[in-house]
């Protein structure tokens, strides 16, 4: 079945999707956007009930194997350190994302040149500023003014509460003189442009019932089909084909019954992450793309990135209120974030510190790390930690290695058939130097602001939440999948926009950067309308 | 909150019943305060139904693993026999383990027990505090430090 042509076609309705989206609608061209998900229901969310916790074990896990819902796709991470989580809906990662929402530093796109590692970006920080600037705008970003680790930048909003969490550790971080700063946070910290302020609900992970986290189908979403265009779910997509010339065509894929169908599009615009992307364009076959769609540089799907990430967790006498308040944003530190060889790693991490969990977390994970057991002690060793316990997760630059890759498995597939990616990904030498250091820098902290008792955990499993570089953008078609805008160097009408295009990771959450990049992509699209395919 | 459990369908009868309850305030006693129920004053049949976990035949083979008297045992006796179980069916105990903390942590009781609010965090929200910025004047003064690129 084939329906009508449109002009644009984006694949994915996630944090860059929905930016490109409504970027492009001020063209007035014909935009459509499939997603495989659904929208969500904010009144559904785990936090309006009362096992709103046990259902981030279940319906709403941040891992899709776990997960299982039939819009969410298998992923075969046996021979991958971690594990990808992510989600499938209107909003993608940004319903369950943390909304931690630092931006890449400038050095970030400069890696080789300052340090001569990975590759150097094809564009700056000042030519994504703009866009950060917008996509604050449209996400509303709490934050303060005057970090001295970043150039000058106004959050549009105030930041969010440090908490009693986050005024503790920063006693930590005052005592050793280094540095620590209120984090930026996609979260309301006042009623904004038709949201409400936080309230603090803490499940952030599982969806914001309040809408004050803010994921794209309550920022972008709503003014981009305002503007004209069309977003349809449960739409899947299999492949890209293409026409005699090499240029794409349109899209195959299969709608809510499962039946295939093809979609005619002028230009196709990838926005399905950095595992989803990769695996489109490799499952996109053909006689003129025999090893798969744009990847004549064989890099689609290679230089996987994730950001390592451990945690250590200090244990407080006193009652921290550290299961109230947005779980993952709170403050930050950089003391450690650019290279210092003398501690025998390049590049570096930033510090984020983290509240508590809910009571049901709490008992299992620290059942399952010995520290409260069932039995006469639970109450006890429970009272003991809950509520007074605050976090520090060390989140480490990841740099590129092509054998971290994301291929199509061989026999898995999802509920449409269509193979399933498989991750392969190995945490670096210089990767593991840079998390221990982290942490032990973290529990220096902790030990400073007061802990009675420190934990630490190494490398997390079910970390995969940043998934970057499988489609990394450069200025050579022999090294990199598109230009500095997103363009595909082997099909003129094929864009990426989502974080496979990033070529190093920077060592910070990557969804501001993601938006940035969409953001630039649509502008320059825009710009060039006329010769768009030269 | 026992009563609930003795109705007509349900899986386990009441001798199984007695070992079940034991066997929850075995993982969870009631606090010494008083102001923790013990996890056997609480309904696992109910809750596992309200989860869409029909598991309800493997809850009766797990019951059955325990000595009929189980509920007789004094405490040292029933922990090392769920100590003993945990071991020989990891699987099973964890199992158990995680709906027994799911149903608990749900609770009224527990949560106030606790110290949180009854009910989902929606729509009531909690309050904390903002916090004092003022030793950031300590990292504004060490002045521009990102790097130059
Ligand atoms: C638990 C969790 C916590 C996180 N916390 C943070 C944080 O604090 N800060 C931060 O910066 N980032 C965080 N992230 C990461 C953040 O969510 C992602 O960086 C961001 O969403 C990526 O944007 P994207 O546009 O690249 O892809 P996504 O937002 O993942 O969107 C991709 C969309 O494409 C759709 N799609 C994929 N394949 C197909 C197909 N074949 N057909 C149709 N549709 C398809 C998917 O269903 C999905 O909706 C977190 C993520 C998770 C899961």
């Amino acid at each position: 079945m084939e329906d009508d042509p449109v002009d644009v076609l984006i694949i994915g309705a996630g944090a860059s999707g929905a930016a490109v989206a409504w970027s492009l609608a001020e063209t007035r061209m014909r935009i459509v956007c499939f997603e495989q998900g659904d929208w969500m229901n904010p009144s559904e969310y785990p936090s309006n009930q009362s096992n709103w916790e046990s259902q981030s074990y279940g319906p709403y896990a941040i891992n899709p194997n776990t997960r299982g819902r039939d819009t969410d796709y298998p992923i075969n991470n046996e021979d991958s350190a971690v594990d990808v989580v992510n989600f499938n809906g209107v909003g993608g990662g940004t319903i369950m994302y943390a909304a931690h929402f630092p931006r890449l530093h400038p050095s970030d796109f400069r890696v080789k040149s300052l340090d001569g590692v990975a590759d150097d970006w094809p564009i700056s920080y000042d030519d994504l500023e703009p866009y950060f600037v917008q996509n604050d705008r449209m996400m509303g970003v709490s934050g303060l003014a005057g970090d001295p680790m970043y150039p000058p930048k106004q959050p549009p909003l105030p930041p969010i509460p440090l908490g009693l969490v986050g005024e503790t550790v920063a006693r930590g971080y005052d005592k050793l003189g280094w540095h620590w700063w209120p984090s930026d946070s996609a979260i309301l910290s006042r009623p904004y442009e038709g949201r409400d302020e936080c309230k603090n609900l803490s499940p952030c992970m599982t969806g914001c019932a309040q809408g004050a986290k803010a994921s794209t189908d309550i920022t972008y979403w709503p003014e981009a089909i305002r503007a004209g265009v069309e977003l349809r779910t449960r739409h899947r997509v299999r492949e890209i084909t293409v026409n005699d010339d090499g240029m794409a065509d349109g899209v195959i894929y299969y709608d809510e019954e499962g039946t295939e169908r093809f979609q005619k599009a002028e230009v196709v615009i990838l926005a399905s992450n950095g595992v989803g992307t990769p695996r489109i364009l490799l499952n996109s076959k053909s006689s003129q793309f025999p090893d798969g769609l744009a990847n004549s540089s064989g890099l689609v799907g290679k230089n996987l990135m994730f950001h390592p990430i451990g945690f250590v967790q200090g244990v407080f006498e006193e009652r921290l209120d550290s299961h109230k308040g947005p779980a993952g944003c709170c403050i930050l530190s950089k003391e450690f974030y650019e290279t210092d060889e003398s501690r025998g790693f390049v590049r570096g991490y930033n510090m984020q510190i983290t509240r508590g969990s809910g009571p049901l977390t709490t008992a299992a994970a620290g059942y399952r790390a010995g520290l409260i057991p069932w039995g006469r002690g639970h109450h006890e060793a429970f009272r003991k930690r809950f509520d007074h316990v605050a976090g520090i997760g060390v989140l480490c630059e990841d740099l590129p290695e092509e054998h971290n890759c994301v291929t199509l498995d061989p026999e898995l597939v999802d509920s449409d058939g269509i193979p399933a990616p498989k991750i392969s990904y190995t945490l670096s030498e210089n990767s593991i130097r840079m998390l221990n250091h982290g942490l032990d820098r973290a529990e220096e902290v902790m030990e400073a602001a007061g802990a009675v008792e420190i934990t630490r955990s190494g490398q997390l499993r079910e970390s995969g939440w940043h998934l970057l570089g499988t489609a990394r953008m450069g200025d050579d078609p022999e090294t990199s999948v598109v230009n500095s805008w997103g363009r595909s160097h082997d099909v003129k009408n094929l864009f990426i926009v989502d974080g496979s295009v990033f070529v190093t990771s920077g060592g910070v959450n990557p969804t501001s950067t993601i938006q940035a990049i969409a953001l630039h992509v649509a502008d320059t699209m825009k710009k060039n309308l006329a010769n768009l395919f030269d | 909150m026992t009563d609930d459990l003795i109705t007509t369908d349900h899986p386990l009868n009441a001798d199984q019943q007695a070992v079940l309850t034991a066997l929850l305030d075995t993982l969870i006693p009631p606090s010494d305060d008083g102001l923790m129920p013990g996890a056997g004053s609480l309904d696992l049949v109910r809750h596992l139904r309200e989860g869409g976990d029909n598991n309800e035949e493997m809850l009766v083979g797990l019951v059955d693993q325990f000595d009929a008297a189980f509920s007789t045992f004094d405490a040292d006796a029933r922990e090392s026999a769920v100590q003993a179980f945990s071991t020989s069916q990891p699987e099973l105990f964890e199992w158990l383990l995680m709906n027994t903390y799911m149903m608990y942590y749900k609770t009224d009781q527990v949560l106030e027990g606790i110290g949180m609010s009854a009910g989902p965090p929606f729509p009531r929200g909690n309050t904390i505090i903002d916090g004092d910025i003022s030793s950031l004047d300590r990292v504004v003064e060490r002045g521009k430090s990102y790097r130059p690129a």
